[in-house]
């Protein structure tokens, strides 16, 4: 037997989704994406089963207990993961250890989405220093937050719609397909890259060739240590004690 | 009186006029706690909705900053630079890290306006943009430690339970808690971070020593910039060839010529862009952007 999510019912969980992914409500929205509870309460809600919905979503909590986004990158996406898996185990009667199977690879591909998004705004927000030249506020705060709204709600609800309608089987189908294709490897190898622009724009922006070495300094000494796994508070002790001995000894030498 | 006179020297003197100019920038407004306020929740609100790969959160601290610039720089010129100082790369931690900055940017911010509409000398852009960059990565990695890492977790075990027998609660209580928790805290940091900034603005200003410290945040940005190269641009090769049954495997190759090559070729490369051809952001991201797919496409990288 062959049970689906009514079209309403698809639409307002993939309404929820690109609430949350979108990140218009604001910090708070941090949890509701770290962790699979908030999508799991609404998911049973929208099902009118709230309890099982959450025994499930507990379940599914506990997978993705401990994650953090250094950097602000997941590997994975709890709150797609959980607008999947639980409709599924509610529909199909699954256990909660059914549910995760299916929770996690969609919970990848959805970092995948998620990063996806960052791509889109990378372009889709360039009008932003137009209206900053211009001292425009009000076209520069649209820019800001409504044209990446729109991006998410363009990317997600759509996906999660026909995803929810057609089946999370399907989806986990295509993740296995995909994840090792070409598609996802230029994804990965430009969203890997593209963080050397705003590095050498601020690089350009300091402005004092002089200073150079401590970027070189710096550079190989997070290559060299790599491995030491050094938190970004020493390296700022580091960087600190530079700056202090800098000063000291270049002042020094203008007084004599 | 005393604008007459400059008036009358401006049309004389070349160099007078310039000052003459700087000298109608009108006063900014008083900045109140209102203002931090909405500067905060500006922030708070905007933090990861405009992320992108080139930028990072810039343009959500841009956001939240806007109307308070709009307080400080009556002058057309001056908030179009401001705008665009903030738009900048700046990735950093919503409370600890963003709260923090918020309020120190602020109390530098109203030191430059304040400054610029009495004729005397500001403190300069470089001053504000090497003051973000030191301090936003160790801020963020005090901040992603304790709130992602803590403070969300101690909520979520302690409700578990509740889901686990099927209670809503159990989801809604550690939203709500992390939610109120971190935004009380970060407006409190907002509010700390603009004390601290106006009573080292103050010093900056009167101590004469507005260069050297300049430098210093200079080495200390350019240092994390450093740091940051390598911990956040991942570009490596994929390339493999065979020659007479030997396998060469090009980042092996590399590794051993040096490591991180490749990344810090990519920085290089458009940071000599930026020196030839002036601060051509958007060329510059459509130029890597199409050199990354051409390369990875063919797995190069």
């Amino acid at each position: 037997m062959h049970v689906t999510l009514s079209i309403w019912q698809a639409l307002l969980i993939a309404l929820w989704v690109a609430l949350v992914e979108s990140r218009i409500l604001g910090f708070s929205t941090l949890t509701m994406r770290f962790s699979p509870l908030m999508t799991g309460m609404m998911v049973g809600f929208i099902m009118g089963d709230i309890k099982q919905a959450m025994i499930v979503t507990a379940a599914i909590q506990l997978v993705y207990m401990g994650f953090v986004a250094p950097g602000g990158a997941l590997p994975a996406e709890p709150c797609i993961a959980t607008a999947i898996a639980v409709p599924v185990a509610l529909l199909g009667h699954m256990s909660p250890q059914g549910a995760i199977a299916i929770a996690v690879p969609v919970g990848l591909l959805g970092s995948y989405l998620y990063q996806f998004r960052f791509f889109l705004n990378t372009f889709a927000l360039k009008p932003m220093d137009k209206y900053a030249k211009e001292g425009n506020a009000r076209g520069l705060g649209f820019a800001i937050m409504g044209i990446p709204t729109l991006i998410s709600f363009a990317l997600f609800i759509p996906l999660m719609f026909i995803a929810l309608y057609f089946g999370a089987p399907v989806i986990s189908g295509l993740v296995a397909n995909i994840e090792h294709g070409t598609l996802i490897h230029v994804l990965n190898s430009v969203g890997g890259g593209l963080a050397a622009l705003g590095i050498a724009v601020i690089m350009q922006v300091i402005g004092k060739k002089q200073l150079l070495p401590f970027f070189f300094l710096a550079y190989f000494m997070s290559v060299a240590f790599a491995k030491l796994d050094i938190s970004m508070t020493i390296y700022a002790i580091f960087g600190a004690i530079f700056a202090i001995l800098y000063v000291t000894f270049t002042s020094k030498k203008s007084e004599n | 009186m005393s604008e007459e006179v400059a008036a009358t020297n401006a049309d004389v003197q070349a160099p007078e006029d310039v000052q003459a100019e700087e000298h109608r920038i009108p006063q900014p407004d008083k900045i109140t706690n209102k203002d931090l306020m909405k500067s905060w929740f500006g922030w708070w609100w905007a933090n990861e909705v405009p992320h992108t790969f080139d930028r990072m959160l810039a343009p959500a601290f841009c956001f939240g900053l806007i109307p308070t610039l709009k307080k400080l720089y009556k002058d057309k010129a001056e908030l179009a630079k401001a705008f665009q100082r903030h738009l900048l790369f700046f990735n950093t931690q919503a409370t600890w890290g963003g709260g923090t900055l918020t309020g120190v940017t602020i109390s530098l911010e109203e030191a430059r306006a304040k400054a610029l509409a009495n004729g005397e000398e500001p403190i300069s852009e470089d001053m504000i943009n090497n003051t973000k960059v030191g301090l936003m990565g160790p801020l963020a990695g005090i901040g992603d430690s304790i709130d992602s890492g803590t403070v969300q977790y101690i909520f979520i075990a302690i409700f578990l339970p509740f889901a686990q027998k099927g209670n809503f609660m159990g989801a809604l209580l550690p939203f709500l808690c992390f939610a109120i928790a971190t935004f009380t805290y970060g407006y409190y940091f907002t509010k700390m971070g603009y004390s601290l900034g106006r009573a080292a603005a103050k010093e900056i200003m009167t101590g004469g020593r507005m260069a050297g410290i300049i430098d210093g945040l200079g080495v200390l940005g350019l240092y994390m910039m450093g740091i940051l190269a390598g911990q956040y641009i991942k570009i490596q090769s994929y390339l493999k060839f065979t020659i007479s049954k030997k396998t060469f495997d090009v980042q092996d190759i590399l590794n051993t010529i040096l490591p991180g090559i490749l990344p810090l070729f990519a920085v290089l490369m458009l940071y000599w862009y930026f020196q030839k051809k002036g601060l051509k952001i958007t060329r510059g991201l459509v130029y890597l952007t199409i050199a990354l797919v051409v390369l990875s496409i063919f797995y190069v990288i």
